[in-house]
């Protein structure tokens, strides 16, 4: 990343910081929900940018870890400090039954996560009797951590920005590691990567249980932000808008997903208070993203400076290039 | 007796998957195109339907309607969308999902959130008796039998006529069928209409014994897709097969264990990505 | 140890459908030896490379790799054994960078892949290596730009770096010259002639100066078969050799 992005990422940040102090809670919900939602979409990234597969369920992750906190907070009356570890947990452990989709490449991987996904959603609905079905689960107390008082929804912003940061980083520091080259080579040739000694198999594997646990974290900032889960945080809507907020903001980079974030949050925000056909602008901007904007918005951004004379148009992934996985920048 | 009625449960939805599956496949299988807007279809092909059975009170004219209208829908979408994508199906997903959003939303903004259903004809109303003391809602029989019609139908086009010949060498092998001079383009349009058609079909067959409502179009698509899965991408027989165990799965699971029917139905996939992760009867490429 | 074959391949067959790519081959190469494979087009031998490194499986027959069965082994695990390869068709990383695609090799065959904390950029010892291999082959300048940007002749190097980034024991270059200017190809055979000796290589090529030039021992296939084994000389001499190219066979 150049001089000119640690500028960016820097005024971003602190303008990050500034929000509470200078808006109301609406502002800070909506960038709560931008940061929670990038990490999900930061998860989703790690597989379809880096290692070339896309999965179309990781709201399954999402909803299994804010369904398991939410139940222990609730039900069990258990701290945060038990609750919050223990759905982590119960998402890495769906990610290690589910990582059996790696079996699977190119479209039946996508049909195959999205089934899961809606098998989680399914359970969410039918087995009532645990989950609360339809009613969900509310009544979610703000987290405890120890000697840390999160008493209001500024605290918490506060919270939910250092976790995503820390993550963040932690997500680069692997993309720049020679796991992370592992991953993009295998994005680029899975047949080449076998022939170089990679067992690709085991690899993607780690890869998918890493996203999972990357989903399930923003799925326990998710919880605590909400303080009440439902069978629709784990649907089907949820993984798209995950995968519309990689693509719209570029795949492959770290900033990206967030990016895409707010820009889809941003935009159902504003308009769902002017249209109501809102769910029809969404469709409309997937489908003007797949066809016009295929390398979201920071390729867009490389394309411009490209033709400014700025440097290459180098894009991270071929991912969304229409015809037969052909490079047309 | 309640496993025979389960069974015949299982096998109707079975009926209804396959008409389902068999399109998205062979549009697959052909063309390469993976289609989410298929469950949209059914949903849409299912109100457009009702509405024409409202006004008619005709169910054949519904069925008829009700597969046309698809027919023109997906003209439209294959022909100024779908095309545009090639072969990339991370785009292909993309870009049906937001048709679906679109679909969807129109179709809330016409026929309302409440669930409907489309009221069978008289003759397919009441129960029926079958062998061994059951006794069946006759619809659902009924369907079973036109599912089996259907399937043998598409089976005798798809094996042993000379147009099913020549998607079949399509399917293996689509530069091979150009080179034959015979027009693929043409031949698209001839199976995708075929599958649209199939699919408004089974929104208004669909209708008439599980309702039709917002979020039926994911619904129905999902256990289609799984139906796919099983039976292998670009196989008609493995649309017959993986119907026909997707459903007896979902019955007997919605019976045994209701609170976990949705799980129930990875139980097969489970299984199946262990040993063929391309299905039943997918293929190499 | 000495006396082992670097391949062994016995009674291997290779069907698709009906055609048989590769029938009833037996072969052995010893270790250090520099074997040709020449042959028309379809004769088998890229489908033969294929049932050696592991990335096709027999039909029947079994492959032994320094004495050891590998015939059930799968492809990555026979690299990581010492098979080093090259492709007909160009199959590097076209998005990454020269060195990435160089690291990639390196990596491949040591535990370094799974790392994930640390930079690619602080493993300077792997990056040393890779430098070396890329002066190897003459690409260093070019080490940090996109393989997309690289001319045909460049990515055939760099396609030969990356099978000899691993250090294997065994290489299998298929047709490594092909679709290169004469300056190039002489490049590529230097390259392979320098070889350190005990690195035993299989040859795959049209370029019968290359061929010739290199090896030791030249196998002729024709339909699947081996027809005929020699020295390049004796190869040379023989007018079946001749027949089964002009197609009179």
């Amino acid at each position: 990343m150049g001089r000119l992005g640690w500028l960016f990422l820097i005024v971003a940040l602190l303008v990050a910081v500034l929000v509470p102090q200078f808006l109301g809670s609406f502002w800070i919900s909506l960038v709560i929900q931008i940061m929670v939602f990038g990490l999900l979409a930061l998860s989703v990234d790690l597989l379809l940018g880096h290692t070339g597969i896309f999965p179309l369920g990781h709201a399954a992750f999402f909803a299994m870890a804010a369904y398991t906190t939410a139940i222990l907070q609730v039900r069990y009356a258990q701290p945060t400090l038990l609750a919050a570890p223990a759905g982590l947990a119960a998402a890495v452990i769906l990610a290690i039954i589910y990582g059996l989709a790696v079996r699977t490449s190119g479209v039946y991987f996508i049909l195959v996560t999205m089934a899961m996904g809606h098998i989680v959603w399914g359970v969410s609905v039918t087995w009532a009797s645990f989950t609360n079905g339809d009613n969900g689960i509310g009544n979610v107390p703000f987290p405890a951590l120890g000697s840390l008082a999160i008493g209001n929804l500024s605290s918490y912003y506060y919270l939910v920005l250092a976790v995503v940061v820390a993550c963040a980083f932690g997500y680069r520091a692997l993309t720049r590691s020679p796991f992370g080259l592992t991953l993009r080579g295998i994005r680029e040739s899975d047949s080449r990567m076998r022939a170089l000694g990679y067992n690709v198999g085991a690899h993607k594997y780690a890869a998918f249980v890493l996203s999972g646990a990357l989903a399930g974290m923003a799925g326990i900032l998710y919880i605590y932000f909400n303080r009440f889960v439902s069978p629709p945080t784990a649907s089907l809507h949820v993984s798209v808008e995950a995968a519309l907020m990689v693509i719209v903001g570029g795949t492959g980079t770290v900033i990206g997903p967030f990016i895409g974030s707010a820009i889809i949050l941003g935009l159902r925000n504003y308009v769902s208070g002017y249209l109501v056909n809102w769910m029809t602008l969404m469709g409309v901007v997937f489908i003007a993203t797949v066809l016009w904007a295929p390398d979201g918005v920071l390729g867009l951004m490389r394309r411009f400076r490209a033709q400014l004379g700025m440097g290459p148009a180098r894009s991270g992934s071929r991912m969304m290039v229409a015809g037969k996985g052909e490079d047309t920048t | 007796m309640n496993w025979a009625l389960q069974a015949l449960n299982g096998i109707s939805l079975g009926a209804l998957l396959f008409l389902m599956a068999s399109g998205f496949t062979l549009i697959f299988g052909l063309a390469r195109v993976v289609n989410m807007a298929h469950g949209a279809f059914y949903l849409l092909g299912g109100y457009f339907g009702l509405t024409v059975l409202r006004a008619t009170g005709n169910f054949w004219l519904a069925l008829l309607i009700g597969g046309v209208s698809i027919i023109v829908i997906s003209y439209f979408i294959e022909r100024y969308l779908i095309r545009r994508t090639g072969e990339n199906h991370l785009a292909q997903v993309l870009l049906t999902v937001g048709i679906v959003y679109v679909l969807a939303d129109i179709a809330l903004s016409i026929w309302g959130g409440d669930s409907l259903s489309l009221p069978p004809p008289a003759f397919a109303r009441g129960p029926i008796d079958l062998p061994g003391g059951i006794v069946y809602p006759r619809y659902r029989f009924l369907l079973i039998v036109f599912g089996i019609f259907i399937g043998i139908l598409l089976w005798l086009l798809y094996n042993r006529t000379q147009i099913g010949a020549i998607v079949r060498a399509g399917v293996d092998d689509r530069e091979m069928v150009n080179a034959m001079g015979i027009n693929i383009d043409r031949l698209f349009a001839l199976v995708f209409a075929l599958a649209a058609f199939l699919a408004g079909m089974s929104g208004v067959a669909g209708g008439a014994f599980l309702a039709l409502y917002p979020g039926a179009e994911w619904e129905i698509l999902v256990l289609a897709l799984v139906v796919v899965i099983v039976g292998g991408l670009g196989s008609l027989e493995g649309a017959m097969v993986g119907s026909l165990i997707v459903g007896l799965v979902d019955a007997y699971g919605r019976w045994l264990l209701p609170q976990f029917s949705h799980f129930v139905v990875f139980g097969p996939m489970a299984i199946l990505l262990l040993f063929r992760p391309k299905g039943l009867f997918g293929r190499e490429a | 140890m000495t006396d082992q074959n670097a391949v062994e391949v016995a009674e291997l067959t290779k069907t698709f459908g009906g055609v048989h790519a590769v029938e009833r081959v037996s072969m052995k190469v010893p270790v250090g030896q520099r074997r040709a494979l020449i042959g028309p087009n379809g004769a088998g031998k890229t489908t033969l490379f294929n049932c050696i490194t592991g990335s096709m499986r027999p039909s029947a027959g079994r492959i032994f790799l320094f004495g050891k069965d590998v015939t059930e082994m799968p492809e990555h695990q026979r690299t990581v054994m010492g098979v080093g390869r090259t492709y007909q068709i160009t199959n590097v990383f076209l998005k990454l960078s020269v060195m990435e695609n160089v690291l990639l090799a390196i990596q491949g065959t040591t535990r370094q892949k799974w790392i994930p904390h640390r930079s690619v950029e602080n493993f300077s010892e792997s990056i040393a290596r890779a430098t070396e291999e890329l002066n190897r082959v003459g690409l260093a300048p070019r080490a940090s730009v996109s393989v997309r940007y690289l001319s045909y002749g460049e990515r055939r190097q760099l396609e030969l770096a990356l099978a000899l980034a691993s250090r294997p024991r065994l290489l299998l270059l298929d047709e490594p010259a092909s679709g290169l200017s004469p300056a190039e190809r002489q490049r590529i055979a230097e390259i392979i002639a320098q070889l350190p000796r005990h690195i035993t290589v299989i040859l795959i090529e049209h370029d019968m100066s290359v061929a010739f030039g290199l090896a030791d021992q030249v196998a002729v296939l024709h339909r699947g078969r081996v027809i005929l084994e020699g020295t390049p000389d004796e190869i040379r001499a023989n007018p079946e050799v001749r027949e089964v190219y002009l197609g009179k066979v």
